[in-house]
């Protein structure tokens, strides 16, 4: 523990050291009430009838988004709810900003600008310049959406707010439904861009029959050429192994979100019930930046495929 | 054994075995940045942001393995 603060104060972390020494006494007596309060504690020394106060409930996490109501007959579950107060707040909050652009930048314009700006520089890093540019709505959209998702399930109330006998509002990528869905956009953006610069040749990497079928055809003309049959087949099936991973890409998109937000959350709930009050806190460090990675990844992803599409086999080849 | 003692232990062994593999996996991208970092400290930036996706993929897969745990442990 170094003095931190300048010369001529003397102190720790920013504050004179009665202070800091009262602010450590009360934190570790609430971490040890916390303990005491919590399972392990009534494990050790059995139930402390005064700390009852500060134990909390055993959770029980359901991994199903649960129905809150219907609009006109269409289920809307709590974590709909929590996409488009996602959606809401980001509309808002962008026309917020750019409603009164200046030229030196405010606060929160110039931290959006930030992060706007590093996001260009990436695409542009990954793609090149053109393809950086057209690509960026789209892998900016997903990295905000998945983040703010992210940092927004953090803010109290959502998961404590209780409606009937479900949470009102739930982050949005602790259903399986809308990471799957996310991941089915980014596949079609990709072969979006892929057949729109390719052409017949990118579906031509999956769907790979030409040659079996050209030395097929060499029979009847009287030339038998066994090493061509064999390759012919070999490339087809390469091609539908090709197509097969590119199914299983939008699988393992729409596993890693989902897994990593709903793990996140059940961290969460595990940690303020073992010790209460005090152990969930660095684990909301731990989410803020996971929420990021997690965005980060898959936008990044989708830029990395989007880009890998773009440029054929033949192309990488030389 | 009764039903409850076998999903326990499978729960316990999903998790378990399945965070092995991205363990290394993470001990070796770490190496590798460290190493990277160290020959070419100037390229810190693109080192830091290329570790960190690749961490994220490399993470994902423990996920898996903790999905299926918390499925056998709380839900099925």
């Amino acid at each position: 523990m170094a003095a931190t603060g300048p010369k001529k104060r003397r102190g720790c972390l920013g504050c004179s050291f009665p202070v800091f020494i009262i602010i450590v006494l009360v934190f570790g007596a609430i971490f040890i009430m916390a303990f005491l309060a919590g399972p392990i504690g009534k494990q050790l020394v059995g139930e402390i009838s005064w700390l009852d106060w500060m134990s909390v409930e055993r959770p029980e996490p359901s991994l199903p988004a649960p129905v809150l109501f219907h609009i006109f007959g269409l289920p809307v579950t709590n974590t709909i709810l929590a996409g488009w107060i996602t959606v809401v707040f980001l509309i808002l909050i962008c026309w917020l900003i750019t409603r009164r652009m200046k030229l030196v930048p405010g606060r929160l314009q110039a931290a959006f600008e930030a992060i706007v700006g590093w996001i260009y520089d990436f695409c542009r890093n990954t793609a090149g310049e053109v393809n950086g540019r057209r690509f960026f709505p789209v892998v900016c959209t997903i990295f905000l959406f998945v983040a703010f998702n992210a940092w927004l399930s953090l803010v109290p109330g959502y998961g404590s707010i209780l409606f009937g006998n479900h949470e009102l509002i739930r982050g949005a990528n602790t259903d399986i439904n809308t990471p799957l869905s996310m991941a089915v956009i980014s596949f079609i953006f990709v072969a979006y861009f892929g057949l729109k610069v390719l052409g017949i040749k990118w579906l031509r990497q999956y769907f790979n029959f030409g040659p079996v079928f050209r030395a097929i055809g060499g029979i009847f003309k009287g030339k038998f050429d066994f090493m061509a049959i064999f390759s012919g087949i070999i490339d087809a099936f390469v091609g539908m192994l090709e197509l097969l991973s590119r199914f299983i890409t939008i699988i393992s998109f729409t596993f890693r979100l989902f897994g990593n937000m709903t793990a996140g959350e059940i961290l969460l709930l595990v940690t303020a019930y073992l010790i209460p009050w005090v152990l969930a806190v660095p684990f909301y460090g731990l989410e803020v930046l996971i929420g990021f990675i997690q965005g980060l990844v898959f936008a990044g992803l989708t830029l990395v495929f989007a880009s890998m599409a773009m440029t054929s086999h033949q192309e990488e080849a030389n | 054994m009764d039903a409850a003692a076998v999903k326990l232990l499978a729960a316990g062994l999903a998790i378990g075995l399945g965070a092995l593999g991205p363990a290394l996996g993470l001990g070796i991208l770490g190496y590798g940045a460290m190493q990277g970092l160290a020959r070419n400290p100037e390229a810190r930036g693109a080192i830091m942001t290329n570790m960190m996706i690749a961490a994220g993929l490399t993470e994902a897969i423990a996920i898996y393995a903790l999905i299926v745990a918390i499925i056998l442990a709380l839900v099925a």
